[in-house]
């Protein structure tokens, strides 16, 4: 249970840095479209990989949520 | 075109017959009329979710906001739907653990119940009216503008606004919540069906997404980037938008039910994570439509824009599939709002089931004739009023997240700051008050401001004793 309360929380601050630096000019440098990869601008390639991240870290928060497995209507 | 309509409208119409009918039960209660038995499993759920979610400000609105407004469109629907989903299990969780073994009778209700003060549910009922009523009009006149596209002269818009409402009306009435679920369950279907058979036809003009911003950069260039052409898609328009988004499964009433009627904890969180990927699936394919109306109609106002990408530059079975997809998306959508405010309602009217259910059915129907009226007055781009929307109803976030963490017996101040909050935004909406101070957002700094307060509300709050608890749950 311990274990899952330092994951559920690491997936927590990772939620958040996440959501952070996409407003930062790491991801969104205002006027800029280069680096491209494969012909997609910068700040589109970059936020893809971000929300494909978030969505993977909820993945991985059903698995280690300390609350969800002790729930009675799951059994 | 027209025979692909018929054809593809029957087949639209034999599913929601057959959904409502399968939903009807002679003598259902209220709680099975209202809260669908709240017993809805993942596929349903996801797709009712979906459904609720990205409805016709996604299907129309978002390829325009990408064609106007650039890439940066990604970063405001599309991250914070990510994140919001997180957010989704997170409070999905609480919500749920917070409403075991009571009633639900919508979040009015239970924010009632948490503050043990009326006046709470009265200010989340009000802004959910406030700010999802016009919404609703907007859904219907965008469904209204598309057929009068596709079938000009046949009717006035007010004419096919009308004949949603009443469709949608009907359809309510008889199935109830879970004929409504099923109705999103089809239109999530279909919803992702077309927009990447469109998305893809957009697509195949450029040959290849490489080419496609190749060409969209000799177009106008700013639209690779942010904040765009406009320049509306700073960062702190985003922020404020994100946070907007995060709250809507804790201020949008369609969702928080959505929430609470799912079969068990672990359903719903295969529902978050399984949204989280419809999302992306979703928003993708609008890139490729709003990058395509960028190099074709970048000066051709909305409507046009609609016309010719989702219609004239589309296969017949292709355009035909549109306008039911599109039908389905704002019946859909407009249909969960209008019922999640009569669940709201039910939950703050008092005395026999039966009067209750009567005053509930009443206003659903008052609510669906003001939405009407509202479709036809109101013009305002989707994106932008959808975001309204969402910012309106966030600002009830932090009281209502507070109400349901909170083990404390909490004060009633943070209802009064909310309701402050809720005026002043509004006040700021009717250009009465700025929407900037000292540079920033107003809305923004509502959420910080608001957030902050919470937080201070809590700490300073006394701990429950027992039998208050006993007598809240």
């Amino acid at each position: 249970m311990e274990k899952k309360k330092l994951y559920w929380k690491i997936c927590c601050f990772a939620a958040v840095f996440l959501c952070i630096i996409t407003y930062t000019p790491l991801i969104i440098p205002q006027g800029v479209a280069k680096p491209m990869l494969g012909g997609v601008p910068y700040s589109l390639w970059t936020s893809f990989i971000i929300t494909v991240l978030l969505v993977v870290i909820t993945f991985i928060g059903t698995r280690v949520h300390p609350g969800m497995q002790n729930e009675e209507d799951d059994l | 075109m027209i025979f692909w309509v018929w054809v593809f409208g029957l087949i639209y119409a034999g599913m929601l017959v057959f959904a409502s009918l399968k939903s009807y039960k002679k003598g259902r209660s209220s709680e099975e009329f209202m809260m669908a038995g709240g017993n809805i499993g993942l596929s349903l759920g996801v797709l009712t979710f979906a459904a609720a979610l990205f409805s016709t400000f996604t299907f129309l609105g978002m390829p325009d906001f990408f064609r106007i407004n650039g890439i940066g469109a990604w970063i405001f629907l599309a991250v914070s739907d990510g994140a919001m989903v997180f957010v989704l299990l997170w409070f999905g969780y609480e919500i749920r653990k917070k409403v075991r073994g009571m009633e639900f009778r919508g979040v009015s209700g239970l924010i009632s119940r948490c503050y043990d003060n009326k006046l709470a549910g009265y200010t989340f009922f009000l802004s959910a009216f406030l700010f999802l009523i016009p919404y609703v009009g907007i859904q219907i006149q965008g469904i209204a503008i598309f057929m009068d596209a596709a079938f000009p002269e046949s009717l006035p818009a007010w004419g096919w606004s009308l004949g949603i409402v009443l469709i949608m009306l009907t359809y309510s009435e008889i199935g109830g919540l879970k004929a409504i679920i099923f109705s999103d369950a089809i239109q999530g279907v279909l919803l992702l069906a077309v927009i990447w058979i469109i998305g893809w036809v957009c697509l195949d003009h450029f040959g290849g997404i490489g080419p496609m911003f190749e060409k969209v950069g000799t177009v106008k260039e700013e639209l690779l980037s942010t904040p765009g052409p406009q320049g509306l898609l700073t960062p702190q328009f985003l922020l404020a938008s994100l946070i907007a988004i995060l709250m809507i499964p804790v201020t949008q009433p369609q969702f928080t039910t959505r929430i609470v009627v799912m079969k068990s904890m672990n359903t719903m969180k295969l529902m978050a994570v399984s949204l989280g990927a419809f999302a992306i699936l979703v928003i993708l394919p609008t890139v490729f439509i709003g990058m395509y109306g960028a190099d074709l109609y970048g000066e051709l106002g909305r409507d046009e824009f609609f016309a010719n990408a989702f219609l004239k530059d589309q296969h017949d079975a292709v355009a035909a599939l549109a306008i039911i997809g599109l039908i389905a998306a704002g019946l859909s959508t407009t249909n969960a709002m209008i019922f999640a405010m009569g669940s709201e309602l039910r939950g703050l009217l008092t005395g026999a089931e039966k009067v209750i259910m009567k005053r509930t059915k009443i206003g659903i129907f008052v609510f669906s004739t003001i939405a009407f009226i509202f479709s036809i007055i109101v013009f305002d781009q989707l994106v932008l009023l959808a975001r309204v929307s969402f910012a309106g109803t966030g600002i009830m976030g932090p009281m209502i997240l507070l109400g349901i963490l909170s083990d404390r017996k909490i004060s009633p101040v943070m209802i009064y700051l909310s309701l402050g909050g809720l005026a002043i935004f509004l006040l700021s909406l009717g250009g009465i008050i700025p929407s900037m101070y000292f540079g920033y957002r107003l809305d923004l700094l509502l959420f910080i401001i608001l957030g902050i307060s919470a937080v201070g509300s809590y700490l300073s709050s006394e701990k429950r004793v027992v039998s208050d608890t006993k007598v809240n749950e």
